[in-house]
């Protein structure tokens, strides 16, 4: 059976591919998957950061290619997931470092290794993101509840239909009590807009912000209610069937004494 | 590779020569369309003739947060082909009339851009408008060497985030010597410094080291103005607002000093203080 090789892109950046990407492998390789992550920003990497083994950079993507080193060397092992491993992207390269042969070439060698690939796109619709999505036989396009990152998540999904690649959708950083007094778009309108299915909808938590500078994917936090979100979005993945709950917003009085559900 | 800039030769000496000031960040998603609304509604405010020229060939998202998408008819590409002259792809903002919008080609490339023919149509904005501002897209790409090649000036947006900061501390590095670069702190939420799950203000500064042009606190009222295409900058009521006035006296020159960075706001002021 090969591995699945999934490229998470947007069009905009900054909308939580790289935090989506490294939480998504995590919860996959948690629930046994063996996974890869590709980081694809060659030149502005931040997945190394995201998961904390930035000082354990060796080798990287662009050596992998050029033949410096096998690309075992290159994989970096998490220490808290034994299934998990990341190919870093080279630092002080560009883009253009690496063809989309090549990169289509490692992801499918990634892939004997490995159930899942997640390969992390850069922002744009440029040579990066080209180069990503050259090597994956799915999509799921990550974006938030606003007007220029759906027009630019509608524009990538246009481009990702032509190339006859399955596109599935990840609405994040949602504000329920912004949705509630009509300050924000809803998971509904995003959909309307969007001809992409579903996988999953992530509500907007400080403490992401926090996990993400140290180095820990917030999966990983013993009480996150994001884990058990990304849990069902690893199940949708495999196959199951996991009904959306609502993402209801506190009251006044639970937001200040209570906990958000 | 982005190319150097090279010197302007002496004989170009303008009669008039506006300022021209990419917006520019590495990372995605910090906030450089937003800045390049809200400060060029604040300059154009102040008196000045303002364009914005969005560089973002592709992916043009200046045109919906200024709330003038319906009336974009031509584009940066129009002109460089010479389907459509400057005066007809200027787009006049329906607040401030000396602010005009240059919008992006949609359904283009970047690599369609000449990178020279960029900077040459940047260098005779410059001879109309006091102010010509380029928002920039994300990452390092050509779309990147396009929006930096006719500015002698940078803006680079952070927001308070590990990995924004490494991005902008690159993106310094590509710009050069000869540019002056400024920093825009975006997105900051006092609270979670003081808590210590944010970096602060010193703390990105200390990496990037650059002459602080403003701090921006993340605000909701932020992306709702966003969703509805009208700049926060031009609602006296919004202290965010407040902020880019202040960075556009700043980039005039009315103002000096550092700007003030944030602190937060006790419990019982949010629940009862004024709104400030």
């Amino acid at each position: 059976m090969s591995a699945r090789r999934i490229v998470l892109t947007s069009g905009k950046g900054g909308v939580g591919k790289t935090t989506t990407t490294a939480n998504l492998g995590a919860v996959l390789a948690k629930r046994g998957h063996r996974v890869a992550l590709v980081d694809a920003d060659i030149g502005l990497r931040n997945l190394d950061l995201v998961l904390g083994v930035e000082k354990r950079i060796v080798f990287d993507l662009v050596e992998v290619v050029e033949g410096r080193c096998q690309l075992r060397q290159a994989l970096i092992k998490d220490k808290r997931l034994e299934n998990l491993s990341i190919l870093p992207a080279a630092q002080t390269r560009d883009k253009t470092a690496i063809s989309e042969l090549q990169m289509a070439k490692v992801v499918q060698e990634l892939g004997e290794l490995c159930d899942f690939v997640l390969i992390d796109c850069p922002a744009g619709i440029e040579h990066g993101f080209r180069n990503a999505i050259a090597g994956a036989s799915e999509a799921i396009v990550v974006t938030t509840p606003e007007v220029s990152a759906i027009r630019d998540a509608d524009r990538v999904i246009g481009k990702l239909h032509e190339r006859g690649l399955p596109v599935r959708l990840i609405v994040n950083r949602l504000r329920p009590e912004m949705v509630r007094a009509g300050d924000m778009l809803s998971v509904e309108d995003v959909t309307d807009i969007l001809s992409a299915e579903l996988l999953g909808i992530i509500p907007e938590d400080e403490e992401v912000i926090d996990t993400t500078n140290k180095g820990e994917p917030i999966v990983l936090q013993p009480d996150s209610r994001l884990a058990v979100i990304y849990d069902k979005i690893a199940r949708r993945l495999e196959g199951d069937l996991v009904p959306f709950t609502t993402l209801r917003a506190p009251g006044f009085f639970g937001r200040l004494f209570g906990k958000a559900s | 590779m982005i190319q150097r800039e090279e010197a302007p030769a002496v004989s170009a000496l303008p009669r008039r020569r506006g300022r021209a000031i990419v917006i520019t960040s590495g990372k995605g998603g910090v906030g450089k369309t937003t800045t390049t609304a809200n400060t060029g509604a604040a300059l154009a405010a102040t008196g000045a003739t303002v364009v914005l020229v969005d560089a973002d060939v592709g992916l043009r998202n200046l045109d919906i947060v200024m709330g003038l998408e319906a009336r974009v008819r031509h584009h940066v590409l129009d002109v460089l082909e010479g389907k459509a002259t400057l005066e007809e792809a200027l787009v006049t903002d329906k607040r401030v009339p000396a602010l005009r919008l240059l919008a992006a080609a949609q359904t283009r490339e970047k690599d369609d851009v000449d990178t020279a023919a960029f900077r040459d149509l940047v260098g005779s904005l410059r001879e109309r408008f006091d102010y010509v501002l380029i928002d920039c897209p994300a990452g390092i790409e050509k779309g990147f060497a396009n929006a930096i090649a006719g500015a002698d000036e940078a803006i680079i947006v952070c927001t308070p985030e590990v990995s924004a900061v490494r991005d902008a501390d690159r993106v310094v590095g590509l710009l050069g010597d000869e540019r002056s670069v400024k920093l825009i702190v975006n997105r900051l939420r006092p609270a979670l410094v003081r808590r210590g799950k944010m970096l602060s203000v010193d703390d990105v500064n200390a990496i990037l080291r650059l002459p602080l042009l403003g701090v921006i606190t993340d605000a909701p009222d932020v992306i709702v103005s966003t969703n509805r295409g009208e700049p926060v900058a031009l609602d006296a009521a919004s202290s965010v607002g407040a902020s880019y006035r202040e960075i556009a006296q700043r980039i005039v020159g009315t103002l000096s000093g550092p700007p003030t960075v944030p602190h937060e706001k006790s419990f019982f002021d949010k629940l009862f203080g004024s709104r400030k």
